[in-house]
């Protein structure tokens, strides 16, 4: 069967940040990419063609420092967190802004509603949120001395928060655990890595842990006041998908 | 910790939740003592949210609730015959380092009942928080309340040691305060906040000189409102905290609308609805004040001494102004877009940065999800009108009725 080549080329990676850039190199220096995307989640189809590059950081280095000299180093922080995002189509998204970018210059960020900036401004405004909000939001119990904590985000921000952590309990030991992507930061002694979750075996909870709990959920409740009841607004700040790994809103976990 | 912490952290945090306060911004520091634990943020981190929508970002209590005093409006006050508790310093310090562990919060805002006197309660503070800071190293965000009528010497040293300050004015008059709260002196409470300002300006001072100098309150301080237990106005009690700003550099002035827990001839029957939509339009003049470059003065005439209680004060502004619009939003001055009703600082800061590189058509608009079914009323968009027919004040208020009558039915038809 003959195939049907239309022009289309998609750069499939191997997910890392570098490997993106690496394509973002290739669709300068070879043919130009129609879309980029993460290899294990590619959907084939008989009208693209495609081709997987490998990493290699030398050339995503290369990009790396060509958009923050070209267009700027706010540029590289909105283009690194619309890259943490969930949205399927951020990769193609990105390198349209990056190709904008290359031609407006400095200016290209603030064309806010632009339709190359437009998606990659909104995704990382997004990304940047719930990073925000976990900072809050996340809650660690104490496993034989080591804070432990899951929790289920819609972007890939553990590295982001795991950062904030490890100033605050910075002689502590503890686990952030992202139970969506299965994967987790370990921090100990000023260093910390991103490992595979599925090593992570957790003991059962002490009397003194699930005390504290108590403790914190009685509080919590104390605190609403009756005649302020406003449901709506707690969905909102909270939304139903997060609680299930939150103490005072999950009954089910003691 | 045994279990009778349960009885008194429920009594001591009840006593304490009707302090609107739990921010805990205004503060960026780094965790940088060997064995400590804690920082702070300074944009503030909300941990949670309760039942009536309101953030926890710090663990708030009372140290007592065994008050001498005896304020018609208040719980705690001598003659009512409620269970009364005491945290020793080393249960408040724990409980705090065990939530902050946790991230349930982020850091501590402690308050307490006049117990002996001013003096003896603010160092029963200073205590707990110098044993938080030194023997638990802790670095997170500590809020605590002054005692009006504590020694000077107490206050300031407490205040090396907090992050941030507050007197609570409570009642925004003399009268007010004469009525409901007469052991409260409103000179008495004006001294610590007088304290507090210069004591920072001094210490602002001897940083200038001294870069490892200790910072006094680095998150400054605030203040707390009643609303609708006296018949004070909105513009008595918006002028007053256009002056806390302007005279005090308050950081923030909050408002609480009073929730009828005790009945008393002075005060609201107690089947009194809180007015929580009064206490909602004063935010927003608050914030028009902060932010968006308002006087309190603007937001009054002659006759209306209140808020409207069906526009929000920006629209009411601008209704009343109607002369100054339409504005051209591709033109018009940062001074000028903020005044725009449905525009906020967010959409006013992109569409200065856009328009330098190009235009702006109504659909960008559209996509930085302005409230257009406001602002399009008091805007042009390259010379063009968006709001109908003309630019009216009746019109434009029938239609905005309109619109927002239609928008609850179809919220009807979806539930």
């Amino acid at each position: 069967m003959m195939e049907v080549a239309n022009g289309d080329m998609d750069y499939l990676y191997d997910g890392s940040f570098e490997g993106f850039l690496t394509c973002v190199y290739y669709s300068y220096k070879c043919e130009k990419a129609t879309g980029i995307f993460e290899e294990s989640s590619y959907q084939h189809s008989i009208i693209n063609n495609y081709k997987v590059i490998d990493t290699d950081s030398s050339l995503s280095d290369i990009v790396y420092d060509a958009i923050e000299k070209k267009i700027s180093k706010e540029a590289m922080h909105i283009i690194f967190y619309a890259f943490l995002s969930c949205n399927e189509n951020k990769d193609t998204n990105i390198l349209k802004f990056i190709e904008f970018g290359f031609k407006k210059g400095k200016i290209a960020i603030d064309l806010y509603t632009h339709d190359s900036v437009f998606p990659v401004r909104e995704m990382s405004t997004k990304v940047s949120k719930e990073e925000h909000r976990f900072l809050g939001l996340l809650r660690f119990s104490d496993i034989d001395g080591i804070l432990y904590a899951k929790y289920n985000p819609d972007n890939n921000i553990t590295a982001l928060i795991t950062e904030h952590f490890a100033d605050r309990y910075k002689y502590e030991k503890f686990i952030i655990h992202d139970e969506k992507r299965k994967i987790a930061s370990i921090y100990a002694n000023n260093r910390w890595e991103i490992i595979d979750a599925s090593i992570i075996n957790i003991d059962e909870l002490t009397e003194d842990e699930v005390m504290v709990h108590r403790l914190w959920k009685n509080y919590f409740t104390t605190l609403a006041i009756d005649e302020r009841k406003n449901v709506n607004l707690q969905f909102q700040n909270v939304p139903a998908r997060y609680r299930k790994n939150i103490v005072e809103f999950n009954n089910l976990q003691p | 910790m045994d279990e009778n912490i349960f009885e008194k952290l429920k009594i001591l945090a009840d006593a304490a939740k009707y302090d609107v306060s739990c921010v805990s911004s205004g503060v960026e520091r780094k965790n940088n003592k060997v064995g400590s634990i804690g920082n702070a943020a300074a944009s503030g981190i909300c941990h949670t949210w309760t039942a009536d929508g309101r953030c926890i970002s710090l663990l708030k209590i009372l140290l007592t609730n065994d008050c001498i005093y005896d304020c018609t409006y208040c719980m705690n006050r001598v003659t009512n015959n409620i269970k009364r508790a005491t945290f020793t310093p080393e249960e408040v310090a724990e409980l705090t380092i065990q939530f902050y562990r946790r991230n349930y919060i982020e850091g501590l805002f402690l308050s307490s009942a006049v117990v002996v006197s001013p003096n003896h309660t603010m160092e029963n503070i200073y205590r707990v928080l110098l044993l938080l800071r030194t023997k638990y190293m802790f670095g997170g965000y500590v809020h605590v309340k002054v005692i009006p009528g504590a020694d000077p010497e107490v206050i300031k040293k407490t205040g090396f040691l907090a992050d941030r300050m507050s007197v609570n004015i409570e009642l925004p008059t003399k009268e007010s305060l004469q009525l409901l709260a007469p052991q409260k002196k409103s000179e008495k409470l004006l001294l610590p906040m007088n304290q507090i300002k210069t004591e920072t300006q001094i210490n602002l001072e001897e940083r200038k000189k001294y870069k490892n100098a200790k910072k006094f309150v680095p998150g400054g301080q605030s203040t707390q409102v009643i609303i609708g237990a006296t018949n004070d106005s909105d513009s008595t009690i918006l002028s007053l905290s256009q002056s806390l700003y302007d005279k005090l550099n308050m950081k923030r002035v909050f408002f609480s609308a009073y929730i009828p827990v005790i009945s008393s001839p002075n005060l609201p029957a107690i089947s009194t609805v809180p007015p929580l939509k009064r206490e909602h339009r004063l935010y927003q003049a608050d914030w028009l004040m902060r932010f968006y470059q308002f006087k309190s003065e603007e937001l009054f005439t002659e006759t209306e001494k209140n808020l409207d209680l069906e526009f929000d004060p920006k629209l009411t502004w601008a209704l009343r102004n109607i002369e100054r619009f339409p504005i051209e939003i591709n033109k018009a001055s940062y001074e000028d877009l903020l005044r725009i009703p449905g525009f906020g600082v967010l959409t006013v800061n992109r569409i200065i940065k856009e328009r330098k590189g190009a235009l702006l058509s109504y659909d960008s608009l559209r996509k930085m999800k302005t409230a257009l079914n406001r602002a399009k009323y008091f805007i042009t968009v390259n010379g063009k009108y968006y709001g109908g027919i003309s630019v009216e004040p009746d019109y434009i208020r029938s239609a905005i009725r309109q619109k927002e009558v239609q928008e609850q039915l179809n919220l009807f038809q979806l539930l």
